[in-house]
This record gives C-alpha cells, sequence and structure tokens, in this order.
C-alpha cells in the first residue's frame, strides 16, 4: 500500500484502519458514499483487531450484544461472496462451548439461553457430559455445566479485515496508513477539519473508529466519551493436528481458548489488576496464570509449547456494550467504540448501523442502547457480564 | 558421516546408543543429538512439509526450526536436533502435524 499525499478535502474522514474502520468505510461506500478517507497510525489491523482472539459468538448477556452479534455472524457467512474477496476469509463454525464452575454461574446461564433463543440465537444448555462429547479433553471435574451454540465460531481478523479493505478500495475509498491525526478542529459546534502528521483534510464528517485510542480522538473534537482501555494479553501454541472444534471459555476460569483451522491454539484472560491505558507488553505472569488456566481446565494442551505472546487493547464502556453513535454537541463527529473486547464479532453491524446514521437513513436496529447519552446521568442497571 | 581424523583434534572412543527410527535399529553414539544420529547413518529425511509432504532435512541444527520435528517415544513436534540421544529411543517420522494424545 502505497501512500500518495493526502488530500485536502474530504467528505468522510475515518479515522482507525481495523476491521471497525474498514468496515464503516466499506459500508458508506457501498450506499453511495463518495471521498471517503480512511486514516491508520500504523498499518491495517496493526490494533486491536489483530491482536484479538479471533472469535465469534452469539452467546450473550444483553439483548443489544446478542442482535448485534447474531446479524453480524449472518453476514460473516457470506462476507466472501458480498465482498468479493479473492482469498479465504477463514470463518470456521464449530461453535462456543461456554462452562460455568458454580451453580449460580449456571443460573445465570440459563437466563442467558433464554434471552439468546428468544432472538433466534441457536444457543443450548448442556450437561457435564454432553459438553464432554463435544470436547472430549475437557475436564468435567472443574465445570458445574455448561452451554453451546454451533453457529460461533473462529474467523480470521487479517483476512476479514482485507476484505472489507479491499471491497472498500474498489469502490473508491482512500487509505492513508502510517499517518497519525494529532488534532481534529471543531468550528461553531461542528466537525471543521483534521490535521495528521502528514497534512490537514477539510471535512464536515469524522468517525472515531480508534480503539485503544478512542477517548483520545473524542478529547480532540471536544466530545467526552466514557471510555479506558485495558491491556488483555495472549498467547499461542505450536501447530498439531485437529482436537478441538469450538472455542471453549470460562468467565470463572478466566480463559477463553481455541485451535485455529492452522492447527495453534490461541487462549486469553484478562487480568482485574491491570492498570488502565495503552501498554500491550506482555508479561511472565499471564503465561504462567494462563498455563495454569488452561492445564486445569483443557489438561492435554499443557503438553503443547507456546510460541509467543502478545498483548492488545480492550476499550471498555461503562455496560460493556459497543457505543455507535453520533455526537449531540459536536455535528458530523461520530464513533464507533467502546466495544470491550468484542469489537471484531461485531464488525458487520458496527459498520452497517453507523453508515445508516451517517447517511440519515432509518438504522436497521433501534439504536438507543449504543448511544452515547445512554450514559448521561443514569445509573448503569444492565450490563454485559458475559467478557473474559 | 563422522570425522575421524583431525590434524589438532582428537577423538577418543565413545559408547554407542541404540535406538530404534521407524522400527528399525540404529546405532549413535555418546554426545549424539537424535537428528546427528540419524544424520551420521545416512537418513536424510526427517519430516515432511505439512501442505505439499515434501522432504524436509536437518537444516538449522539449533532448534529454531522445524525441519526436524519428529515423534520421539511418543511425544509429537520433538526438536531432534537439540534432543539428546538414549538407548532405547523409539524415534518415528512425524507425518503432519503431530497429535497430543
Amino acid at each position: 500500500m502505497k501512500n500518495k499525499a493526502l488530500p485536502n478535502t474530504a467528505d468522510v474522514v475515518i479515522i482507525g484502519g481495523g476491521v471497525s474502520g474498514c468496515s464503516i468505510a466499506w459500508n458508506l461506500a457501498k450506499q453511495g458514499q463518495k471521498n471517503i478517507v480512511v486514516i491508520e497510525r500504523e498499518y491495517l489491523t496493526s490494533g486491536a483487531t489483530g491482536r484479538c482472539g479471533a472469535g465469534v459468538r452469539q452467546q450473550w448477556a444483553t439483548k443489544a450484544n446478542c442482535i448485534l452479534a447474531k446479524q453480524s455472524v449472518e453476514f460473516f457467512e457470506q462476507a466472501q461472496a458480498i465482498l468479493e474477496y479473492d482469498g479465504d476469509v477463514e470463518f470456521k463454525q464449530e461453535g462456543y462451548l461456554i462452562v460455568s464452575s458454580t451453580p449460580e454461574e449456571t443460573a445465570q446461564f440459563k437466563k442467558n439461553v433464554r434471552l439468546q433463543n428468544s432472538l433466534g440465537i441457536p444457543s443450548k444448555l448442556l450437561t457435564k457430559a454432553e459438553a464432554k462429547q463435544i470436547v472430549p479433553h475437557l475436564n468435567t471435574d472443574v465445570i458445574d455445566a455448561a452451554t453451546f451454540c454451533g453457529t460461533d465460531g473462529h474467523l480470521n481478523p487479517f483476512t476479514m479485515t482485507d476484505a472489507y479493505y479491499k471491497a472498500a478500495k474498489r469502490l473508491g475509498v482512500s487509505f492513508y496508513t502510517y499517518t497519525t491525526v494529532e488534532d481534529i478542529d471543531v468550528k461553531n459546534g461542528a466537525i471543521h477539519a483534521v490535521k495528521t502528521n502528514k497534512g490537514t483534510i477539510k471535512t464536515d464528517v469524522v468517525v472515531n473508529a480508534a480503539g485503544g485510542w478512542a477517548k483520545e480522538i473524542g478529547e480532540m473534537a471536544g466530545v467526552d466519551i466514557p471510555v479506558f482501555s485495558e491491556n488483555h494479553e495472549i498467547l499461542v501454541t505450536e501447530p498439531v493436528e485437529k482436537m478441538q472444534g469450538p472455542m471453549v471459555i470460562s468467565f470463572s476460569h478466566n480463559i477463553y481458548c481455541q485451535q485455529t483451522p492452522h492447527g495453534a491454539f490461541i487462549m486469553g484472560r484478562g487480568d482485574k489488576n491491570m492498570p488502565k491505558g495503552h501498554d500491550v507488553s506482555s508479561s511472565w505472569t499471564f503465561l504462567d496464570d494462563m498455563s495454569k488456566t488452561v492445564t486445569t481446565l483443557l489438561p492435554p494442551i499443557g503438553e503443547l509449547r507456546v510460541i509467543r505472546q502478545w498483548g492488545g487493547l480492550y476499550n471498555i464502556s461503562p455496560d460493556h456494550q459497543p457505543i455507535i453513535s453520533d455526537a449531540k454537541d459536536v455535528k458530523g463527529f461520530y464513533m464507533a467504540c467502546g466495544f470491550s473486547g468484542h469489537g471484531f464479532m461485531l464488525a458487520p453491524m458496527t459498520g452497517l448501523l453507523l453508515s445508516e446514521l451517517i447517511l440519515g437513513k432509518t438504522p436497521s436496529l433501534p439504536m438507543e442502547d449504543m448511544a452515547l447519552d445512554r450514559f448521561e446521568g443514569k445509573e448503569i442497571t444492565e450490563f454485559e457480564t458475559s467478557v473474559v | 558421516m563422522r570425522i575421524k581424523e583431525h590434524p589438532i583434534l582428537g577423538f577418543k572412543p565413545r559408547e554407542t546408543i541404540k535406538f530404534t527410527f521407524d522400527g528399525k535399529t540404529y546405532q549413535g553414539l555418546a554426545g549424539d543429538t537424535v537428528a546427528s544420529a540419524l544424520h551420521a547413518a545416512g537418513v536424510r529425511k526427517l519430516s515432511e512439509s505439512i501442505h505439499r509432504k515434501r522432504p524436509r532435512g536437518f537444516y538449522c541444527a539449533i532448534g529454531n526450526c522445524a525441519s526436524c520435528n519428529m515423534i520421539v517415544n511418543g511425544a509429537p513436534n520433538v526438536r531432534t536436533c537439540i534432543t539428546p540421544l538414549e538407548e532405547g529411543m523409539d524415534v518415528r517420522m512425524q507425518h503432519g502435524k503431530g497429535r497430543v494424545e
């Protein structure tokens, strides 16, 4: 991707070349929007997208997340054809097995499954024995029950983003990598220009899809977004022949672990003591905790060698649900952030909904649950609990 | 192939170590790695490429690449170039990515 000189003007400037930014760009272009520019500080997928666990699931505990996830899966199933991608996006639907470790957690899972089923998500509650049939190396001594949804699965974040990028590019979208946004000019309560280290672009519309840096981009435009970033670590093992179909997750054991189509296992966990910030370094404590957790829940995985580990930023909102919204006080400022660790799997709906909002169309889904102003003067009563 | 004579270095006789490779008995010397013993015995193909199944032999010899990955005593993906040879070892060619039992 060779960079041309930055244009002086654009109709839409999207900040962030992750899967969300690329999806928003493609959705806008597909609906006829011209002069779209995507600005990326490093390379496409260099932020949270390329560092994520590559999972796609619909088993959530809030209605908004469930609907966004379900409709996104429906897009992923057709993505290769819709985006006319020349490669393989590597969407593998072999399910998510979410295990509970206490009767209390199982009770919550029962509620989740009822909600999911009511929205058309084909999840079901399983006994330990049924869970073991799906993942034979699961240690059922440390679980109480499980839920399973067979249409969840794995998707390659690099190929998926590349598919959006290439399709958007064919529709005329311009991408500028290694370009840093330094400031956003707001005049009379409306977006006026975006200043970068490579020049200034005059524009009426800015989209904040900056992932871990969404709060800082908001501040440049004078918009206070109640999100923060947090490092979540992850590792990958050597590849072996296929032995595990679904992603296995436990919120109480604090682990997600899947085998990619290549054969390598990817696994991660959160750290309650992680300070807020933009650090994405790796720690030995993660390696230690991760190894203990995986050998407890999935003992044979302990035989595998770790190839590498890395970190990436969760951008966390107060209710752990995304903010896909305009900004009431700054005309022309839009945002897709606060995904709280699951922005990759929601990207199709992020792009669709935000593009509809920008183009002044009636959104395909009600967006009140995703609006920035939902946090104003209100206590958060419902928030997503199904997060590792 | 082993260096037996050298103008400066001397080589003391070393005890032999018996092991099997794909069921056939081989002999190495004390101090060998699994891969060096196989190489000395004339075995050039240690593994296969994953997709096209082309032969892979002794390559980096320092445990960085995966060219000499073999199944040793039932364990897959063993880097035989840095694994000391032991009496009675069961060494097998690995076809594919290896399996965790």
